[in-house]
């Protein structure tokens, strides 16, 4: 029921029939206002369409065409080379590793930052002054420049004057592993500075999303007898599932972009083991300037891209409505 | 009826009317003014207010450049604005200034590994070297220059950027290198050579001498050649004490393949890499020796842990921290200041033959600029004799042999500094370039992958060299080069 002016009461969906009339009179105003009316929102729009044309879809375009020629930077050898790029970038074994060492590192850094996240989120969401304060300690690695913290983290973990080997040593650990000479710790290291720094922003939209639970549900399992996993597993948990697809979500693409902690690391090293197709996008667009060839490695990449986050959003949209939220 | 008709058609003409608009403004805001002050070339050009040279941050001892720039002021009372930018940066910006002909900069520098891409784009200096009446303020004169020095960073024939001046060991004369038909692209300034620092106090310590005679039957001295290097390496290695012989450069990256190309070269192979007719040098016999070499050194225990993840950094910083008896370095090392010891240069040991790596910057003249005759006149000043004399207070790599003799020659006082600029000398004009390459980033990466490999002992040198022949020959032939089918 919903109250109008005067004290009269309508029946439910009235007042939406009012709204709906009243917005069909507003559409049956004259021509001339109604063609104003209806361009208006065009004129709005026009800069930001600018501004999305100038640069997104231009700057789209130019990759597409660049990505059919055997251009450089320079102007030299721009011709039409057809799918030769594509041929190249779909048959070299180094560029198609590159991708699946992305597409890993990817899964394995945001699963841990999401379980961490959500692990981080539950105690900080408590409104009281020392969770306060931790999370504002827990959001600093999320504020340090991502260059910055790789820096810090291979003099860390240099084997002949690093802290970590030094505190390693002392609590009878071996003090001179060469994180950066083998594989698998290489990556771990580069696993490692990912979670370090992100998984602070996961919990942020986190908290948020526990903080936003309303306490009736929560009261009410908590009089019918449900533990405080119980509560969490089968009441939170279901109600910040959205929260937690948003952040699976952003910190996905995030991460498929990541760059800078390989590039100060590893530069794709040991071997090739490390060298994510990023690394190859930046060494043939920015070093050898072949503007042709890259963009072909950058489309294959914006396709990966493209599967994958729709695909992602619908896991996690099902998740999400599977718990009934 | 007729609003119908027409509001469609208001609509798209508003719409474009607007679109036209702001892109208008987006054009004429993105287009490059021309700076005024220039009159174009020759001796009596007029003298701009300043001159905008694009130039790098430490690793061309942007700080000795800058301490002279008042007196060039004080001499011509044109300002030298230096924009100095770290390597990628500037090697991003100096491709992005050139593919949009921009006229900002007049003097921009130029590492060796991007010349050939570059070289269409770079005034040619022949013309310049040859007008007496541009040489006014300071005297080019290219015949002072270490000669490898000269031909290998500046000079090219733009129509064939692989090439190289047949004879590099003759003093520079712009009639010879016209002759030839090539041209000179720029004037070398801050020259780096790959050369060895040792711990002097080790080396003179009689108690580490006398160990040395015991375990060896022969006296301790600074090796000179790669089996002495390895010998004295794995003397000096005491991991107990902290102490190891030498260092490498292993990790992925170009100082690896820096390392390697200059103990191919020592070997007796092509130390540029890759020939000028595009042979593929690098895997040879002497490049399986020179990697068998690199491998066993390190796996003998002789370098710290991590040396394969290490890069020229990494090696200074061990040497500097007093972790290693010995290093090789292209960058200047020191010790640091908790090390007790002195430091002591010599030549990168040798093989069968010497060649270590070396690469040059110079300083080129951008064909769009728009004082190029005073931009010439102020590259000549800044690379002349007497500047590189006064820039070596800063630690200036200088690049011509006058500025040699007076640092390191008879009359020089003795000292570190004095040796550190007589090996330096010594290596430039033993030293091996870069192979000519307009991806020689990418073929370098190629191979530092293979050294990285065969170094951390994950394949055999001979098929890591073999693989990364397969590699780089793919690379090449993705640049548009035609690779000869055997090398």
């Amino acid at each position: 029921m919903t109250s109008l002016p005067g004290g009269r009461e309508t029946a439910p969906g009235e007042g939406g029939r009012r709204t709906r009339d009243h917005a069909r009179r507003s559409n049956t105003a004259s021509p001339r206002r109604r063609g104003f009316g209806q361009g208006l929102p065009w004129l709005l729009m026009v800069p930001a369409l600018v501004v999305l044309l100038l640069m997104t879809i231009f700057p789209a375009a130019y990759l597409l065409w660049a990505s059919l020629h055997g251009g450089t930077l320079l102007g030299g050898n721009g011709q039409f080379v057809g799918l030769q790029n594509y041929v190249d970038v779909l048959t070299s074994v180094d560029r198609l590793k590159g991708f699946a060492l992305i597409l890993v590192f990817v899964v394995v850094a945001v699963s841990i930052q999401t379980a961490l996240g959500l692990a981080l989120a539950v105690p900080l969401s408590a409104q009281t002054r020392s969770s306060n304060i931790a999370t504002t300690i827990a959001l600093v690695p999320f504020a340090v420049t991502p260059v910055v913290s790789a820096l810090v983290f291979r003099e860390l973990f240099n084997p002949n004057y690093g802290w970590v080997g030094y505190f390693m040593g002392l609590v009878g650990l071996p003090d001179d592993i060469a994180w950066l000479s083998s594989t698998p710790l290489a990556w771990v290291l580069l696993i490692g500075i990912d979670v370090w720094q992100w998984t602070p922003f996961v919990a942020l939209i986190l908290m948020a999303g526990l903080k936003s639970v309303p306490q009736e549900p929560v009261e009410a399992a908590a009089i019918d007898g449900a533990s405080g996993w119980q509560i969490f597993r089968y009441v939170k948990l279901p109600m910040i599932l959205p929260f937690m697809a948003i952040a699976v979500v952003l910190r996905t693409i995030q991460a498929f972009k990541t760059f800078d902690s390989f590039k100060v690391l590893t530069n794709g090293g040991p071997g090739t083991s490390t060298e994510i197709i990023n690394l190859e996008i930046y060494r043939v667009a920015l070093q050898s300037f072949r503007i042709g060839a890259a963009s072909a490695i950058a489309i294959v990449f914006l396709i990966l891209l493209l599967t994958l986050v729709p695909l992602l959003l619908r896991a996690v949209g099902r998740g999400t409505d599977e718990e009934g939220v | 009826m007729s609003t119908k008709q027409t509001t469609p058609r208001h609509r798209r003409d508003l719409f474009i009317a607007s679109a036209t608009a702001v892109a208008s403004v987006a054009l004429v805001a993105c287009t490059p003014s021309v700076e005024g002050g220039g009159t174009g070339d020759g001796a009596d050009a007029e003298a701009p207010e300043k001159l905008n040279v694009l130039y790098a941050t430490a690793e061309a001892n942007a700080a000795a450049v800058q301490a002279i720039l008042p007196q060039f002021e004080a001499a011509t009372g044109i300002e030298l604005v230096l924009d100095t930018q770290p390597y990628d940066a500037l090697q991003q910006r100096v491709f992005a200034e050139f593919a949009s002909n921009s006229t900002f900069y007049d003097i921009v520098i130029v590492d060796t590994p991007w010349a050939p891409a570059l070289v269409d784009r770079l005034e040619p200096l022949g013309e310049y070297l040859e007008d007496e009446s541009l040489n006014d303020l300071a005297d080019a004169d290219i015949g002072d220059y270490i000669p490898k020095v000269l031909y290998d960073t500046a000079v090219y024939d733009a129509g064939n950027p692989v090439a190289r001046f047949p004879d590099t060991a003759a003093p520079g004369d712009v009639g010879a290198i016209k002759g030839e038909g090539f041209d000179v692209y720029g004037l070398p300034l801050q020259a780096n050579a790959l050369v060895m620092a040792y711990r002097k106090d080790l080396f003179e310590d009689p108690a580490q001498q006398a160990a040395y005679r015991e375990q060896y039957g022969t006296d301790l001295k600074v090796p000179a050649t790669l089996e002495e290097y390895a010998q004295v390496a794995r003397f000096f290695t005491q991991p107990d004490k902290n102490l190891y012989g030498t260092t490498v450069m292993a990790g992925v990256g170009d100082w690896a393949t820096d390392d390697f190309k200059s103990l191919l070269a020592a070997y007796g192979g092509n130390g540029t890499l890759v020939g000028d007719e595009l042979s593929l040098d690098f895997n040879s016999p002497e490049g399986v020796e020179a990697l068998t070499y690199y491998r066993d050194l390190i796996a003998s225990g002789a370098v710290p842990p991590g040396s394969t993840s290490a890069s020229w950094d990494e090696a200074a910083a061990s040497f500097g921290g007093g972790l290693t008896a010995m290093t090789m370095n292209y960058h200047q090392v020191q010790l640091d200041e908790g090390v007790d010891g002195e430091i002591g240069f010599a030549p990168v040991p040798q093989g069968v033959t010497s060649g270590p790596h070396f690469g040059t910057w110079m300083l080129s003249l951008n064909a769009n600029g728009q004082n190029k005759a005073w931009a010439y006149r102020a590259a000549a000043w800044l690379t002349a004799s007497d500047q590189q004399l006064a820039m070596t207070e800063n630690q200036l790599h200088p690049s011509r042999t006058s500025v040699y003799d007076e640092v390191s020659g008879e009359n020089a006082e003795e000292g570190p500094t004095t040796e550190f600029y007589d090996v330096l000398g010594q290596s430039l004009a033993q030293g091996q370039g870069r192979a000519r390459l307009t991806n020689y980033m990418e073929v370098s990466q190629a191979i530092a992958v293979a050294v990285n490999r065969a170094a951390s002992g994950v394949v055999e040198p001979a098929e890591a060299l073999a693989e990364a022949e397969r590699n780089v020959r793919t690379l090449l032939e993705q640049a548009g080069y035609e690779v000869p089918a055997s090398s």
